[in-house]
């Protein structure tokens, strides 16, 4: 860009200099440098601060004092962290597949060249823009562990006993995956709908000619081409599973038994219910450490800037 | 047949999808106590007003709805205006350390909110910014996020437009405002959408950092009556009301909602 206003040699006085670069870039140091403060003050400080944290008892009152491994050993041994880090597998197994699968059938009907497809678009994808809060509160009266529940209701019509759902420990997970599910299927829906359209046609008209069946054009053609798609979909929900909280915190305070108590969850719990800041930093590193593996799988297979289709 | 099958399965699957936010609707004009619900209680016979009434009289709900319009206003503003400027500067301009800083920023958007907010608490206790709008605003005045989507967006415009206006002897201010930030439109409304939602809905910060109810955005004050009022109609009510916004700005922004998700290769 632009050379010919500063060469390197040019022998103009350092205050001329000053004034073209300035010229020539005012607009970087202008927003730059503030923004640079702000990212280091709110990003870069805290990261540090919280590991430095993870050696230190932090009382509320008084000094910090130096306990070197303690908090990291103690993690180790804590059976309460490792039933969270396994609900939060848990919860990931309920919820991975299965909002993959919606958000691609969702897409694959929105694809079928059906009438009014933007309009059922936006359904679809209204429980994305949607608060956890207010969603919650419908899942749940939806999932009432009563027979006035209106899901009871629905399965008593086939011969299904009320359910506790919430109040069961081998249930509520599954409920509060099924909330994110709802959630978090629409976005899918778009990466899908956005790799179906760059999809060659031709190659459908060419697999017609030839006489398979829709099935067989779907299971041949469709799901292998769609695979970049799958990958950083299947990358995408993992993290986002890791990072489960709002439904936790405001549908079952992570019971029943800790049925429901995931990573965030019991960091939040440790951190901001105990005031064990330095433990609860020590957890918000094992979720660092999970999201960072997870991260650098996908970056390995797709490169800096996946998002090109 | 393929069409019918389609068909069905839109309708059906509609329906799935919006019955949540029928019962809440319709459930906010039913005067009914918990313990009397039953599973069809959403079909309201005797439609009320009376749950709106009820909680824009309390004037804690309207604070709460304030609140939440001042901690989302400003960072979307803030957000439109400096990755506006940020992304033109890491896609056009030529500066000593553009990269680094570049993949410093890439890399640090790794870092989970939840890992930060334990410190943060910590800065904010010893700022005096506990219970103060400025602990949800000022940290979320600029996002590496949207500063991705700009530079995303305007590294595949060719800078013929702008040399011709440098040529002309206009200067980097002019530049931007003049053939920048026209052709950014779309992407600067991109980054505004989703600033928006993700203020608007965020329970997760506004739980550390505020204890205060006249504090509270309409999010946690929602959270804080699931269960205690003991009545449906009253929260659905209040859900509804805070609903209202997030669903204006995606009837309008749809379309920059939709084309942000694909842009972007994170969140």
């Amino acid at each position: 860009m632009s050379k010919a206003v500063t060469s390197k040699k040019s022998k103009l006085p350092l205050g001329e200099r000053v004034k073209r670069e300035w010229n020539r870039n005012a607009i970087v140091y202008i927003f730059l440098i503030p923004v640079l403060v702000h990212f280091i003050i709110f990003q870069i400080y805290p990261f540090a601060l919280s590991f430095y944290l993870t050696f230190m008892d932090w009382k509320v009152i008084g000094d910090p004092e130096f306990v070197g491994l303690k908090h990291w050993k103690y993690f180790l041994t804590d059976t309460l962290a490792w039933k969270a880090i396994w609900n939060t597998v848990k919860f990931s197994v309920y919820y991975i597949v299965p909002t993959m699968a919606l958000g691609l059938l969702l897409a694959l009907i929105i694809n079928s060249g059906v009438k009014s497809a933007g309009f059922f678009k936006g359904i679809f994808f209204l429980p994305v823009v949607t608060s956890f809060v207010i969603i919650a509160g419908i899942w749940g009266w939806l999932f009432r562990g009563t027979e006035a529940g209106m899901i009871n209701y629905l399965l008593s019509f086939v011969g299904i006993e009320p359910q506790l759902f919430l109040s069961d420990s081998s249930q509520a997970l599954a409920v509060l995956a099924g909330l994110s599910i709802f959630k978090v299927a629409g976005s899918t829906m778009i990466y899908y709908f956005a790799g179906l359209q760059s999809i060659d046609r031709q190659l459908y008209e060419a697999a017609r000619i030839d006489g398979a069946s829709s099935f067989k054009i779907f299971w041949t053609i469709t799901f292998p081409l769609l695979k970049p798609i799958h990958f950083f979909v299947a990358i995408t929900t993992t993290i986002g599973s890791f990072q489960i909280f709002d439904s936790a915190y405001l549908l079952t305070g992570g019971g029943p038994n800790y049925a429901t108590t995931t990573i965030v969850y019991y960091l939040y719990e440790q951190g901001f219910t105990s005031l064990n800041l330095s433990y609860a930093a020590v957890l918000s590193y094992v979720l660092f450490f999970i999201i960072l593996v997870i991260s650098l799988i996908q970056r390995k297979y797709l490169g800096q800037e996946s998002n090109n289709y | 047949m393929k069409k019918v099958i389609s068909y069905i399965a839109l309708i059906v699957l509609g329906f799935c999808f919006l019955l949540p936010f029928l019962i809440m609707i319709l459930g906010s004009f039913k005067d009914v106590q918990y313990a009397q619900l039953d599973p069809l209680f959403w079909i309201p016979d005797h439609p009320t007003m009376k749950n709106y009434l009820y909680i824009m009289r309390d004037g804690i709900f309207v604070r709460w709805i304030f609140n939440s319009v001042i901690i989302t206003v400003i960072p979307v503003a803030s957000q439109m205006i400096f990755c506006a400027v940020l992304g033109y500067i890491f896609a056009k301009k030529q500066f000593p350390g553009r990269e680094i800083v570049f993949w410093i920023f890439m890399a640090v958007i790794m870092i989970p909110q939840q890992l930060l907010i334990i410190p943060k608490f910590i800065m904010f206790s010893d700022f005096g910014w506990i219970n103060t709008y400025w602990a949800l605003i000022i940290p979320e005045l600029w996002g590496i996020m949207g500063v991705f989507l700009v530079r995303q967006f305007l590294q595949n415009i060719p800078n013929d437009l702008e040399e011709a206006a440098y040529i002309d002897g206009a200067n980097d201010i002019q530049i931007f405002f003049k053939v920048i930030l026209p052709l950014s439109i779309p992407v600067v409304a991109t980054v505004g959408t989703f600033s928006f939602i993700s203020n608007w809905n965020d329970l997760f910060q506004p739980l550390i950092y505020l204890t205060q109810e006249k504090m509270f955005p309409v999010t946690l004050g929602l959270a804080s009556m699931l269960g205690k009022e003991g009545n449906f109609g009253i929260e659905m009510a209040g859900s509804t009301v805070s609903f209202i916004p997030t669903f204006l700005i995606f009837l309008f922004f749809q379309r920059y909602f939709t084309e942000g998700i694909q842009m972007s290769g994170l969140k």
